[in-house]
């Protein structure tokens, strides 16, 4: 194994990492404002489809993350408008959103391109770094971004306060309502840069795969914290990368290996058992006023 | 004549099929203690809402300072001054201190926090009050007593003059609340206006200055806190002579229904909790555990009803060790408890009364047949004749619990516990948050179960409460019980002298 193949290794992992690492930084604002995000994962289907319908139509993949970015924050308002204002319950917003955007999907699949489970594909790519997208090293600096806009900007105070008690929050005249579609749209939007590293050259009905999940997991894993929900993500990133790269180079049979990471997943998140403290407002409508 | 800092008049407010505030006027002056008492569901929780912007009025004036003015939103009610001490916390656990009394008016430079100012002026309104509190520490890893400190520099940050507190003694011991009416002198004396809202008559005589008495949505009078007495407010709150002195049957205690056996129990940090904790309880007996809270009440409690562990020793019911049994063999032994805090252990918030009157018993005949198929007659007759022997205010036996006021609660539990007939009944803060009404009548069910012959341990933070029913006194300090005494032989002062600690040889 030579050094170039080991640092093969560390990029390709960021690279696969970077999807779910976007989404749960997202789901980690959501969350601390009180409201889950189990869209995530249908918030990934329509952005992954929108960077490659907007790259292909404008000519330009850095258009297409705008479009991304824009789509994202678009159904998570749905969310938001659905769960913070209408106070549905949040899974039941979430799951109705995921199922939602795979039928949406497809449907402005075939009206675009003729084809419902899949795209042409997208030759506007963003530069190549070090052998992989280099939307994905811009990770690490999102994720410090992520970590001071929470714990050290007047925002991020109010949008704790409102995920860990709405009515305190109420009663010191902050706007809980305001601070949690913030919260929600956020993640959207950070939704749109996990289409932007997951495969900006086309687009594939089902090619999330459940990303947005793990992102959850590896938000929970990560205790609700940037940081933490980053390095979550790039266990189960690394893990993945493992897989792919030495699946065909181990006696074991394939199945197996390939649910290694999933494995993961579970012994992880039961280790974690009593360790992780949710926000404690976390996934209850608020109603304001008189009640 | 000092100045009016607010002046509320008649202030009214409907809700569907209540009237909570009908024609209120209530006023404040600066540097005076005017409580505002009144059973559960008089209207005060209503009126203050309305002063805090939380609700609006049907009709009514408020006026700060002589300027009228409408208060939409608590932002609004903030920025007239007016700061509110809720009953129930209105602090972020895992947040600091610091954090906690900044949200909503933090110090910033193009959206970012700054921490250096707001701690200086923090510091300044500790010193200048007495309220010391270490800023960097998280509210959660601070005891309940410092917690409240933290509410009030949190509304003095603010600028608040007019100070509502509303039942702030309710979660406090007795010492600390003497701390928190020593501040209530420093902020009066300081010009500011406090609204003291409790049910403790002592204390409301203690500190106020004038009591406004309201029943039924409407003021029933505002009196001097000179010219006030104990019975004359309860009769004005409850709008019937209320007997404040409990009557104790007299019955002479029978064979020894409990016995504690030099009870040890640690701690997860390895300090004792219970420190050779030795001591009996007679049928028709009350026992009374005084004490500072934390000092091993709870543990205690907790052993003998929960069946939670112990290290070392025994507990005996009607002679038998019930330390290896569950909870439901003991229970079923005849042991009942009334938890202290109902709503976490006593009550299944949203279930019915019927069934929330039947825990404990439901898997007994004749609430299930031989198969354990709940019968829901029976358990609904059984609520119906318990409802109406304790006097649960309720439209049906079909409500859920959490529509009944914290008084009926509390009665529910009781009347639950009682009607098991237990050998030994545990009562840990029976009366903690409930109206006069309703202690009253709880006082007199505990004291009809010692006439029936049960054996009764109490513990309670409220001392009037053990010394008016216990027939013995146990003081615990740091988990032991370090002094006990029979009811006839000390006095309330005494026993104060032992909750701290204080040595026999100590006193002179």
């Amino acid at each position: 194994m030579d050094l170039s193949f080991i640092l093969f290794f560390f990029v390709k992992g960021l690279e696969i990492s970077s999807p779910i690492a976007f989404a749960a930084l997202g789901a980690v604002f959501s969350e601390r404002s009180g409201v889950v995000n189990i869209a995530l994962e249908g918030i990934m289907i329509v952005t992954t489809f929108t960077i490659v319908w907007a790259a292909i139509a404008l000519h330009s993949i850095w258009l297409g993350v705008l479009f991304a970015i824009v789509a994202g924050s678009l159904v998570a308002l749905i969310h938001a408008v659905v769960s913070v204002t209408f106070r549905v319950d949040q899974i039941v917003s979430g799951v109705a959103i995921n199922i939602f955007a795979v039928g949406l999907s497809r449907f402005l699949s075939q009206k675009v391109f003729g084809q419902e489970t899949q795209t042409p594909t997208n030759a506007y790519l963003f530069p190549q770094f070090l052998g992989i997208n280099s939307m994905a090293f811009l990770l690490i600096p999102i994720a410090l971004i992520g970590w001071f806009v929470l714990y050290r900007t007047v925002f991020g105070l109010r949008l704790r306060t409102v995920g860990e008690n709405p009515e305190a929050a109420d009663t010191l005249g902050l706007n809980v309502y305001g601070l949690r579609y913030a919260g929600v749209i956020i993640s959207g939007a950070l939704c749109g840069l996990s289409a932007a590293t997951l495969f900006p050259s086309q687009w594939i009905s089902g090619m999330t795969a459940g990303r947005g999940y793990i992102a959850l997991a590896a938000m929970i894993f990560g205790r609700w914290d940037p940081v933490g929900a980053v390095l979550a993500s790039l266990l189960f990133g690394y893990a993945d990368t493992f897989r792919i790269m030495f699946e065909t180079k181990i006696p074991i049979p394939g199945q197996f290996v390939q649910m290694f990471p999933y494995v993961l997943a579970v012994v992880v998140l039961a280790g974690m058992v009593g360790k992780a403290r949710a926000p404690a407002a976390d996934g209850k409508p608020y109603e304001k006023g008189e009640d | 004549m000092s100045e009016t800092l607010l002046e509320m008049r008649k202030i009214t407010k409907r809700f569907p099929g209540v009237l909570a505030n009908d024609r209120i006027s209530f006023d404040l002056l600066r540097g005076e203690v005017h409580a505002l008492v009144g059973e559960n569901g008089a209207g005060k929780t209503t009126l203050m809402k309305i002063l805090y912007g939380l609700y609006s009025p049907d009709s009514g004036s408020i006026s700060i300072k002589g300027g009228k003015l409408s208060i939409k939103n608590p932002k609004e009610a903030i920025n007239s001054g007016i700061g509110m001490v809720h009953q129930h916390f209105m602090l972020i656990p895992p947040f600091t201190v610091l954090e906690n009394i900044i949200i909503g008016e933090e110090t910033q430079k193009f959206g970012i926090l700054n921490e250096e100012k707001p701690a200086e002026k923090i510091r300044g309104l500790m010193e200048k009050n007495g309220l010391i509190v270490d800023i960097n520490t998280k509210v959660e890893d601070i005891p309940v007593g410092i917690q409240q400190r933290v509410e009030i520099l949190k509304i003095l940050y603010r600028g608040a003059e007019i100070l509502v507190f509303d039942e702030p003694t309710a979660v406090l011991t007795p010492q600390e609340a003497e701390e928190l009416f020593k501040t209530f002198r420093q902020l009066t004396a300081q010009g500011k206006g406090i609204i003291f809202i409790s049910h403790k008559l002592d204390e409301v005589l203690e500190i106020a200055d004038r009591i406004t008495v309201i029943r039924k949505g409407q003021v029933v009078k505002t009196l001097d806190g000179n010219e006030a007495s104990k019975s004359l407010i309860a009769e004005l709150m409850v709008g019937k002579p209320v007997l404040l002195e409990v009557k104790r049957p007299d019955v002479s205690p029978g064979r020894v229904i409990l016995e504690v056996r030099n009870l040890d129990l640690k701690d997860y940090r390895k300090i004792a909790v219970l420190n050779d904790v030795s001591f009996t309880v007679h049928s028709g007996e009350v026992y009374g555990i005084a004490g500072v809270e934390g000092n091993g009440q709870t543990e205690l409690i907790s052993v003998i009803a929960e069946a939670a562990p112990i290290e070392h020793g025994d507990i005996l019911l009607d002679g038998e060790s019930v330390v290896n049994w569950d909870v439901r063999k003991r229970r079923d032994a005849g042991i009942s408890h009334i938890p202290e805090d109902r709503h976490k252990y006593g009550l299944l918030l949203p279930f019915t009364l019927a069934e929330n009157l039947t825990l404990g018993m439901h898997h007994k005949k004749p609430f299930v047949n031989s198969f354990q198929i709940i019968n829901r007659k029976k358990i609904q007759e059984h609520a119906r004749r318990v409802i109406s022997i304790f006097d649960i205010r309720t439209p049906s036996e079909l409500t859920p619990a959490l529509a009944l006021s914290g008084g009926n609660q509390q009665k529910v539990i009781v009347a639950r516990e009682l009607s098991a007939e237990p050998k030994l009944l545990l009562a840990a803060q029976p009366t903690r948050g409930v109206d006069i009404g309703a202690t009253e009548f709880i006082h007199n069910q505990l004291m009809e179960a010692k006439k029936e012959g049960r054996a009764i341990l109490l513990v309670s933070a409220d001392l009037d409460e053990v010394m008016s029913l216990s027939d013995r006194i146990g003081v615990m300090y740091k988990g032991k019980i370090i002094k006990e005494f029979t009811r006839e032989e000390t006095t309330k002062e005494e026993i104060g002298f032992y909750m701290m600690g204080e040595k026999e040889h100590a006193r002179n």
